[in-house]
């Protein structure tokens, strides 16, 4: 039963990796220097949460992390494969959220092909979905969807792709529900267990079952 | 970039890339639509500022189809990435086991196939409404199937420089029909064989620049594209 | 803090350093060229009077080249290496180039009408120079065509860079398409062979205007260089008058 041994790997613990290594890392953003010097570590099986004014360059160090922009000085180092939710959910707006997961799946080469194709991969993006709660909405359009179902769909990839050790979530809970952001914490709490991290720019508290570093960036003019 | 120790290959995530794109172009099949249209329309109205005499219409014919091909190309490439880079598509294609420049490709043929193989299927109609001879259309074809291709690598090439940019249609045509020079003249000459023979050495020439653009064309895309900002702000 | 891309402090004191003995050089090679070229020398043969255009036209064309050979070399440091000078640079050399390859063009016209009865004739070089005159003014229009300047300046470097491997592709097809609809006697211009009369200076032309080139680029650079600087004190004061957890975007 594919879905139970998804279950399963879900709870398994990560193959040992080593952390993210922020070293002195300058960011810019146009012709200003936004963060002239930034370093952190986050060690396996822990989360740091990245919290700061507008303008202090939470996504941009997230985009950086992300490997979608390089730093203009200083480095960053993590060997563990990464997982990123951004601001932009990453969802075509004319195909439905089961398709989007899907191909998504596909692109990151995991074992899945069209949905529905054969029942065991269905099962693994239903799961997914229902990580979230997903599962009624996601045969529509992503255009007719809230801000917070979109949310939602993009923060089933989590649940999908459980090897990856990095988590960089932005603004992960904006939008979300009470119980979506329950499904999140929870997914975020089995995620530290197993010895993921997890570096989260964001506002409220998440998963509240661990403890947490802040990285809290100030405003450089 | 950092972390990507992913075994699998790449022909999985190339699939499922161009699945999607063959379904986002499918549910956006208006948008090919309104460039045959365009193409037809462009076709129409040199006959109505020449005059409807055959023997003016003759000589021009290919001409004419060629600039109408590329004028409706042009039309449609800025939305090449524009969609994926907005909703961070991109982003996550990044991140994943498929390179960038694989991706751009997989763009580049889906794209060719939903908006030049219509414009090919309606160029004989076209050209005999321009008094062509039937004799001279599979050189015709195949010219300007290649022709559209290495347009739409040109294409892809400036969808990817201005993307996020305010020019739009406009900048895009200035940066690509300068380059689009070579598959304009080797295209039309392959489309006007003297000797009967299709292969001709012009279309050899217009096929080594489809090749020179085949290997540029992705690779300029990726680099583009590596760090282009679904939404600018914090 | 605002010193890694507004700065460049070395190139500045050389470029303050070479600026001056430059100016003078191109002043006085241009001036030299140009006595020369219009009143010490002797008229051609065939062309009579119209052939001093040359000493105009041929450093133009000559610079549009080079131009657009700098631009891509630039295009290639900045994509490697992200050198931000490069970019400055690259910003700098495209209106410059773009005026020579205009430059080119008129002079070419000039010429034309008396040579050849016509404002414009299709002939290879002058198509060519045309298509390079677009060429650069693509690369403005990229380098510029972003809501942040600085974001524009990777696709202009890329775009740079597929021109150095496009455009002479362009030329030859050119060259290629001139050669089968147009006979070939019609476009011989001035040939191999030239007079020493002639070939000083058109010598003395073309260092002048290399100098001059120089010079124009330096200046360009310094002024976008100021103006980065300019932007960045003006972020900077942005922020310091507001709130401290004020949002600045």
């Amino acid at each position: 039963m594919v879905t139970g041994t998804r279950q399963n790997h879900e709870n398994a613990p990560l193959a040992p990796t080593t952390g993210l290594v922020i070293d002195g890392v300058v960011l810019v953003r146009g012709m200003r220097v936004i963060q002239p010097a930034l370093s952190h570590v986050i060690a396996p099986g822990r989360m740091s949460l990245l919290t700061g004014p507008n303008g202090s360059g939470k996504s941009t160090l997230l985009r950086a992390i992300a490997g979608r922009l390089r730093p203009i000085a200083g480095s960053i180092s993590c060997a563990a494969p990464i997982l990123y939710v951004g601001h932009a959910d990453g969802l075509a707006a004319s195909l439905s959220g089961r398709r989007n997961l899907g191909d998504w799946a596909g692109l990151n080469g995991l074992p899945v092909d069209a949905p529905g194709d054969a029942p065991g991969d269905a099962g693994m993006i239903d799961t997914a979905l229902a990580s979230f709660a997903a599962g009624p909405f996601a045969d529509l359009p992503v255009r007719m969807l809230s801000r917070g179902q979109r949310r939602r769909l993009a923060l089933a990839r989590l649940a999908l792709s459980p090897e990856r050790a990095l988590w960089l979530l932005d603004e992960p809970a904006a939008g979300l529900d009470r119980a979506a952001q329950a499904d999140l914490d929870r997914l975020i709490t089995a995620h530290l267990d197993r010895g993921g991290m997890v570096l989260a720019a964001t506002h409220t508290p998440l998963g509240s079952g661990h403890d947490h570093d802040e990285l809290a960036l100030e405003a450089h003019p | 970039m950092t972390g990507r120790a992913m075994s699998a290959t790449v022909i999985t995530p190339l699939g499922a890339q161009i699945r999607r794109d063959i379904a986002l172009g499918w549910r956006g099949r208006g948008q090919a639509l309104v460039m045959l249209g365009f193409f037809l329309i462009i076709i129409t109205l040199f006959p109505l500022a020449t005059g409807p005499d055959a023997a003016q219409l003759r000589p021009i014919a290919i001409p004419v189809i060629w600039i109408a091909a590329m004028l409706a190309s042009l039309a449609g490439f800025t939305r090449i990435f524009a969609d994926d880079v907005r909703c961070g598509w991109v982003d996550q294609v990044a991140l994943s086991p498929l390179p960038l420049a694989l991706y751009a490709l997989a763009k580049a043929v889906v794209h060719w196939a939903l908006t030049a193989l219509p414009m090919l299927v309606a160029t004989p109609l076209m050209g005999l409404m321009l008094y062509l001879e039937p004799a001279g259309m599979p050189a015709l074809l195949l010219a300007l199937a290649l022709g559209t291709m290495a347009l739409t690598l040109l294409g892809l090439i400036g969808a990817a420089l201005t993307e996020g940019a305010r020019g739009g249609n406009g900048l895009l045509a200035v940066l690509v029909l300068p380059l689009a020079v070579p598959v304009l003249i080797f295209g039309v000459l392959a489309s006007t064989p003297a000797d009967g023979g299709i292969v001709t050495p012009h279309l050899m020439l217009l096929g080594a620049v489809l090749l020179v653009l085949l290997a540029l064309a992705p690779l300029v895309a990726a680099m583009a594209l590596a760090e282009a900002e679904a939404e600018t702000g914090a | 803090m605002f010193d890694y891309l507004a700065n460049p402090t070395r190139f500045m004191r050389l470029a303050d350093w070479l600026l001056r003995p430059l100016a003078l050089l191109a002043t006085g090679l241009l001036a030299a060229g140009l006595y020369y070229g219009l009143l010490a020398s002797p008229p051609d043969y065939q062309q009579g009077e119209t052939v001093r255009i040359m000493y105009v036209h041929v450093p133009a064309a000559w610079l549009a080249s080079l131009g657009y050979v700098a631009l891509g070399l630039c295009g290639l440091f900045y994509v490697v290496w992200r050198h931000p000078l490069a970019d400055v640079a690259l910003r700098a050399m495209a209106p410059v180039g773009a005026m020579f390859a205009f430059l080119t063009l008129v002079t070419g016209a000039f010429w034309g009408k008396p040579m050849w009865g016509a404002w414009w004739v299709w002939d290879a070089r002058l198509t060519s120079m045309l298509i390079l005159f677009f060429f650069y003014l693509g690369v403005i229009a990229l380098a510029n065509g972003f809501d942040q300047p600085e974001r524009g300046s990777r696709p202009a470097a890329l775009l740079a860079l597929v021109g150095m491997i496009n455009v002479p592709i362009v030329k030859f097809s050119v060259d290629w398409w001139n050669t089968l609809h147009q006979p070939a006697s019609l476009i011989r211009s001035g040939g191999v062979s030239i007079d020493p009369a002639m070939l000083t200076p058109l010598l003395l032309m073309l260092a002048g205007t290399h100098c001059y080139f120089a010079v124009i680029v330096i200046l360009r650079m310094k002024s976008i260089l100021a103006e980065r600087r300019i932007m960045t004190m003006q972020l900077r004061r942005a922020a310091t008058a507001m709130p401290p957890d004020g949002g600045t975007g």
